[in-house]
């Protein structure tokens, strides 16, 4: 975790820009938690920051809401023909980071452990590999409304982009993944753009994205530090996400 | 050994389960699928069968495995087995395995890495989502395809092809020490056993059709569609002894005779049967003839000939006799197979 002038000093001699813009954000974000940039930093950084808030507010209601979740995912998989070893694994993995942030168990870890755990391949990259079932799953099961997004984004049918740029590691992530994600799990994300746009308008904001989940239950507000919603807020420079903390 | 089994190893616990899945689950879907499909199946439930006795019994090492594929249907490679080794990344399954062929095919090297694309597209797109059984599927597919000069890929004729199918069946291909030849034999043997079975079943089905309805007149591509069919058959027949069997006996009491057998009564029953159907003289030599060069040239058995001179009444008779014969062990076969079989298969594990 850094705060935010390390981003400012990042970027010293660089566009003014983003420079004013960092500014902005200065005012609304504490800190920013780098993620490692291997094509999976989005689903990591939705990971990290999805298990840090659990802990954080011991958000036991929260892991029972995404549980059903979870197996409708495993449903969904199931149904598109997926054979269940090849996914198992994934969900059992995250199933048990889900228990062991939440504390008073034999299993729960500590968040220096969960820092740990987030930079080991053996338990980050199952993880991560759960986020890309879950939202290929999400992606096929909707075909009709993932249909457009994707054409806009290459000239594949949806079966093959899950195949190409969702199924495998280390493939970059895009608005129609985060879409996906956030309506299968039923989990808010907020994405803060920073790049070199400006507004006509002449004052410079910094834009940002809710992804807002289409289905109905979506996490209580019950935890009293969580001043904000979404609970999770990334930051999206030109080709790699970061988690941002709110002040 | 308990490191090698460590269960909280991701890729142990992902690569027993793959095991696991595969021992248990063709055999019910093996008997209700098509004949078509049979072919890709066959070889997958060999391979399981096989793959869990070594990988139970005596690869020390799981991320080792030993495989068996047919050559695909309609291509030189049809009627070929193919042996191979697959090695398991440790980092299995976000690594993708690598295959490796060890019986001379004409499209890939043995002995060498074969670079398998799975999708079409981007072959360095594994997902850990595909399994073995995707990829061992996938190479069947390959096979037939054009090499484009990729790494570890032959371009061989069509010819060559179809010759080193025929040695395929000769049996396991030979390397590493002893114990490990053990395996491979013992392997090799399930393998064939039940791809014999398949052509056997295969040309069971073929015969009946030809017989089936009366054609009056057999057209020339009819009759060299039957070629590759009896090619096929008389390969098998040249199977190391096939000479010291007798003809008559069917009730295989060792089950790598039986084989053999069955083969021969389908060698004799399957140009019968090409005959029976055509009147005319002129159209049974015109028939014979391509025929009988195709087989000495090939396959250097020398019966075809004196048997294809015989009067077409034997023919008929030998036809009868072998059809007949062939019922009974068709229905003596699904009789072990629903009894016998499954017994058979758990024995190793």
């Amino acid at each position: 975790m850094e705060p935010l002038s390390s981003l400012a000093a990042e970027y010293k001699s660089g566009s003014p820009i983003l420079l004013e813009k960092i500014k902005v954000l200065d005012e609304q974000y504490a800190a920013i938690r780098r993620t490692r940039g291997d094509g999976n930093c989005f689903f990591r950084s939705f990971m990290f920051s999805y298990l840090e808030h659990i802990m954080e507010c011991q958000d036991q209601a929260e892991v029972d809401r995404i549980q059903p979740n979870v197996e409708k995912s495993r449903k969904a998989l199931q149904t598109l023909g997926y054979a269940d070893l090849t996914f198992e694994d994934f969900f059992a993995l995250f199933l048990e980071q889900l228990e062991c942030v939440i504390q008073g168990k034999e299993t729960s870890i500590s968040h220096e452990e969960l820092v740990i755990r987030s930079r080991d391949q053996s338990i980050s990259d199952y993880v991560v590999m759960f986020f890309r079932f879950v939202t290929s799953a999400e992606i096929q099961m909707r075909t009709e409304f993932f249909e457009p997004f994707i054409l806009g984004l290459t000239n594949t049918t949806v079966e093959q982009f899950c195949k190409l740029s969702v199924e495998p590691m280390g493939e970059e992530s895009d608005h129609v993944h985060i879409t996906a994600l956030s309506d299968a799990l039923g989990v808010p994300i907020r994405v803060v753009y920073l790049d070199r746009s400006s507004c006509d308008t002449g004052g410079v904001s910094v834009n940002h994205h809710d992804f807002m989940p289409v289905a109905g239950d979506l996490p209580s507000a019950s935890c009293s530090s969580v001043k904000n919603f979404p609970f999770i807020t990334l930051l999206y420079r030109p080709g790699h996400y970061d988690i941002l903390y709110p002040k | 050994m308990a490191d090698k089994y460590n269960l909280k190893n991701p890729a142990v616990k992902r690569i027993l389960q793959e095991v696991k899945e595969m021992h248990s689950n063709p055999s019910d879907d093996f008997m209700s699928l098509p004949l078509e499909d049979l072919c890709e199946i066959a070889v997958l439930c060999v391979w399981f069968n096989g793959i869990c006795r070594g990988a139970w019994r005596e690869i020390e090492n799981i991320f080792e495995w030993q495989f068996a594929i047919r050559g695909p249907r309609d291509t030189e490679f049809e009627g070929g087995i193919y042996h191979g080794r697959i090695q398991l990344p440790s980092e299995y399954p976000f690594k993708p395995p690598s295959f490796m062929l060890l019986t001379p095919n004409g499209r890939f090297e043995t002995q060498t890495k074969i670079c398998l694309s799975i999708s079409n597209h981007h072959p360095e797109h594994w997902q850990p989502s595909w399994s073995v059984r995707t990829a061992l599927v996938a190479l069947i597919a390959f096979m037939p395809t054009n090499p484009n000069g990729a790494l570890g890929s032959l371009d061989y004729k069509k010819e060559e092809r179809r010759t080193l199918a025929v040695k395929s069946r000769e049996g396991p291909p030979k390397f590493g020490t002893p114990e490990r030849q053990k395996l491979i034999d013992e392997f090799a043997f399930s393998v064939i056993y039940c791809a014999a079975e398949w052509t056997w079943l295969s040309q069971i089905h073929e015969y009946m059709l030809s017989k089936a309805p009366p054609v009056p007149q057999p057209s020339a591509t009819e009759a060299s569609d039957e070629h590759p069919r009896s090619e096929e058959a008389e390969a098998l027949v040249d199977s190391p002894n096939p000479e010291s069997l007798p003809a008559g006996e069917r009730i295989p009491d060792q089950e790598g005779d039986g084989i053999v057998e069955e083969q021969e009564v389908l060698a004799n029953a399957n140009p019968a049967g090409v005959e029976v159907s055509s009147e005319i003289q002129s159209n049974v030599s015109r028939n014979e003839l391509p025929q009988r060069s195709d087989t000495t040239a090939r396959v250097h058995n020398p019966r075809p000939e004196t048997r294809v001179q015989k009067p077409d009444d034997r023919l008929f008779t030998l036809a009868a006799i072998g059809l007949a014969i062939a019922i009974v062990v068709l229905l003596l076969k699904k009789f072990i197979k629903s009894t016998e079989h499954g017994a058979l298969f758990s024995n190793g594990s």
